[in-house]
């Protein structure tokens, strides 16, 4: 599912967000694009502005200055059922899975149909038997077609999080926007989610922006890395030519000045990866 | 500055040494009359029972349709906009502040005598409590969960029902049920204003001085009253097993004293590969088997009393003309009367609360597992306090009037006994959760039982008592207001009477008062218990 005519899905300008009335600052003038297709991971210390500059790209929270546009549209001004369209297109990964405990997993995977239908929906059954089987399919790509009426609730965190892959699937998105999707699992977990998130991802021919804690884990699965430190892009490189150790610069506590720091990480990233 | 403040409200009802063996008296005197009690006529009973418990079916329901998208507005996370928001808050308090009798007796004005008022009453004051815990537990819900279905494109609706909706449905069923059982003993006194059930065949009976048919008649309530409360428990903990997280068992739930044990989640066996209905385990079984149940159980409520959804959408036009009326106040005429009514009402709270702690306390003791000298003395402790929280109060005063007269000694009295059922059963699970090793540790100095308690026990206790008392306080002035509808004393006369004479400007002018006054009290017990505990 190719974006017209393979241009850029996300187009960020200078974007700036500020909580409290400028008391804090979550992003500084962040600017870049994502070409379709392209696996995007952000890294960054808790608090570097990662979920925020995230929940921008689905009109979650907009931002104080600055232009956000996803697969063309403008996120900033979009309200009501333009915006509901294109979070549609965007499937979102959340790190805490946001699943209703209490219901089935087919019932949580059939929510991201929501978008297509008109009318509101409870219990399984109110939901046309073909989009039942559709939403039985997703769960059989992340592994859990034989479980699909069992309480979400009583899942481990692993397959949780699968749920919600599925759930994103079902909506047919164009891009995938995870905020740190592994952060609360224990590392086997972690690597099988990564798996199946960026397998199904492939497979669909995705855009994919995530976000991650792990550097190893981002250079294992991205094209390419962007970094961000105390709201301000700090790295832009080509996944392949990055090593750990630069990437690892980004988490340092390398003097006051933000400026200084993107200056050393881009001394030594070259040309920042528009693959 | 308490105590004197309850000398004159015991002085003010007229309760004295004297008065209460006398009283007392009359009352043993009656209730000797009304021994051995009779079976009124068993057909008309069954027939008023059963209308008892369609109107409180009925009065639920429509309280429950009503609270929901009321709560809705009133949660802040849901609310489209502040002013929705104050708008709801408004009705649900208003809903809360007005005793379902006085609703009731307004109707009956409005709409004439038999069950859809009664209905109406039930239905419009539950809205004050429903609306309330609904906003509440809706407010409780996920915003993580909520968020997610709003990312899928889903709109405002939509994102409610898949996303919120599932989240409360635990507490919407438990809270529905909580409430038919109140319901269902309000609705044995609706009688006594012609809003239909039992209540009328008490008042009959009384009124004609045919009193074991009487005795009779509170017997059947009592029966009624306990198999509800059997059954919406039974209910409760089938339905709601596996719902532990999702029912908050330390607020309302927890006064039925019986905590559902939670199930382990149940995984279902494998399922039929490619399956997209969800299988019929058991626990689908009980809700479809409840479900049905409920329909069936409204269908016949409704064919039983003749009340249906569209004469209630019918009669609102009668209602809003009622209401109209009760605009604007009218403080004008018999000031002092309202005044003297009003402070009999806040003594008989006063002096009821005061009857009531002296009456728990040794009750709460003996009703205590680990107090309680021996084992027959705790189970019939509890008994008093089961047999007591399952006779209204109302029902008592009714009683008591019949025995001693019109006036607040009686009202006064019923509170006190009824206040009972409510504290002796906090205090003696109080009793029960206190750590052990302090008596222990006075068992091993040698102290006899009796010195245990008031030493390591009586202490402990302290707090939660004052705190129960002021609690308690603030629940019997409420309680009070209505008391004057059956002749108990107090405002209630004067709300009845306005009422009765459709002068309902005047009956604004009471209610505003009450309001003003229950308002006082309740934030004045809040901030008695915080300075004393």
């Amino acid at each position: 599912m190719m974006h017209d005519g393979g241009g850029h899905v996300v187009r960020l300008r200078g974007v700036g967000k500020e909580f409290g009335a400028g008391r804090v600052v979550a992003l500084d003038d962040v600017t870049f694009d994502v070409p379709s297709g392209q696996l995007l991971v952000l890294i960054g210390l808790s608090g570097s502005g990662k979920s925020t500059l995230l929940r921008h790209l689905n009109g979650l929270q907009r931002p104080t200055r600055g232009d956000v546009e996803v697969l063309g549209v403008d996120v900033v001004r979009a309200r009501g059922a333009a915006l509901r369209a294109l979070r549609r297109d965007v499937g979102f990964i959340f790190q805490g899975f946001n699943l209703v405990g209490r219901l089935t997993c087919l019932e949580n995977v059939l929510a991201g149909a929501l978008g297509r239908l008109r009318l509101p929906r409870y219990g399984v059954l109110t939901y046309s038997r073909a989009l039942r089987r559709e939403a039985l399919e997703q769960l059989d790509r992340v592994g859990l077609a034989d479980r699909p009426f069992q309480r979400a609730d009583t899942l481990s965190g692993g397959q949780q999080q699968r749920v919600a892959i599925a759930r994103a699937l079902l909506q047919r998105p164009r891009l995938v926007v995870a905020d740190e999707p592994v952060a609360s699992l224990d590392p086997e977990s972690s690597a099988q989610v990564m798996d199946v998130l960026f397998r199904v991802c492939a497979e669909d021919h995705l855009t994919v922006v995530c976000s991650l804690h792990q550097v190893e884990l981002a250079l294992g699965y991205a094209h390419r890395v962007v970094g961000l430190r105390d709201g301000r892009q700090v790295l832009d490189r080509d996944a392949r030519a990055l090593s750990s150790a630069q990437a690892m610069t980004v988490y340092q506590r390398l003097g006051a000045d933000p400026a200084e720091v993107t200056g050393r990480v881009l001394a030594t990233a070259g040309n920042a990866g528009s693959a | 500055m308490l105590a004197v403040l309850t000398a004159v409200s015991v002085r003010e009802v007229g309760l004295s040494g004297g008065a209460l063996v006398e009283g007392i008296g009359d009352i043993r005197r009656l209730v000797a009359r009304m021994l051995p009690p009779a079976l009124p006529e068993l057909g008309t009973s069954l027939d008023l029972l059963l209308e008892t418990v369609s109107i409180a079916l009925l009065g639920t329901t429509l309280a429950l349709a009503l609270s929901l998208p009321l709560a809705f507005l009133a949660a802040r996370n849901t609310s489209p906009h502040p002013a929705a928001y104050g708008a709801a808050r408004a009705v649900i308090t208003a809903a809360r502040a007005i005793p379902d009798l006085v609703f009731a007796l307004v109707f009956v004005r409005a709409l004439g005598l038999g069950a859809l008022p009664g209905v109406l009453a039930l239905g419009l004051h539950s809205v004050g409590m429903l609306g309330k815990l609904f906003a509440d537990a809706i407010e409780e819900t996920d915003r993580g969960a909520r968020e997610a279905a709003a990312s899928t494109g889903a709109g405002r609706l939509q994102v409610i029902t898949s996303s919120v909706l599932p989240q409360i449905v635990p507490s919407v069923v438990g809270l529905f049920l909580y409430r038919f059982d109140i319901n269902v003993r309000l609705s044995t006194v609706l009688g006594f204003v012609g809003a239909g059930g039992i209540g009328q065949q008490l008042r009959a009976t009384l009124g004609n001085l045919r009193y074991p048919e009487a005795m009779g008649t509170v017997a059947l309530i009592f029966v009624l009253i306990v198999g509800v409360e059997v059954l919406s428990v039974a209910v409760r903990r089938t339905l709601l097993a596996d719902e532990g997280a999702g029912v908050r068992d330390g607020s309302v739930l927890a006064f039925l004293g019986r905590r559902g044990r939670r199930r382990q989640a149940q995984v279902p066996p494998t399922e039929v590969a490619g399956a997209i209905r969800p299988p019929w385990t058991v626990e689908r079984r009980w809700k479809a088997a409840y479900g049905v149940a409920l329909l069936a159980a409204l269908a016949m409520s409704m064919g039983g009393t003749g009340v249906n959804p569209l004469q209630v959408v019918a009669a609102v036009p009668d209602i809003w003309g009622v209401v109209q009326r009760f605009w604007p106040p009218d403080f004008s005429s018999g000031t002092d009367l309202l005044i003297d009514g009003m402070v009999e009402t806040v003594a008989i709270g006063i002096a009821a609360t005061f009857i009531g702690t002296v009456l728990s306390v040794p009750i709460a003791f003996l009703a205590a597992g680990n107090i309680a000298p021996a084992r027959w003395v705790y189970v019939a402790a509890r008994t008093v306090i089961v047999v007591v929280r399952s006779i209204p109060e109302l029902i008592l005063a009714v009683v008591f009037v019949a025995a001693v007269g019109l006036g607040p000694f009686p009202g006064t009295l019923a509170l006190g006994i009824g206040t009972i059922g409510f504290m002796a059963k906090l205090l003696s699970d109080a009793l029960e959760e206190l750590p052990q090793g302090p008596r222990d540790a006075l068992d091993a100095v040698g102290a006899t039982r009796m010195q245990q308690t008031a030493t390591a026990v009586v202490p402990q206790v302290t707090p939660t008592l004052v705190g129960q008392t002021l609690y308690m306080l603030d629940i019997n002035i409420r309680s009070s207001v209505v008391l004057g509808i059956v002749g108990a004393g107090g405002i209630g006369f004067l709300l009845v009477q306005s009422i009765r004479t459709l002068a309902f400007e005047r009956t604004a002018a009471v209610l505003l008062l009450v309001f003003a006054v229950v308002y006082l009290v309740e934030h004045l017990s809040a901030w008695l218990r915080r300075q004393l505990i």
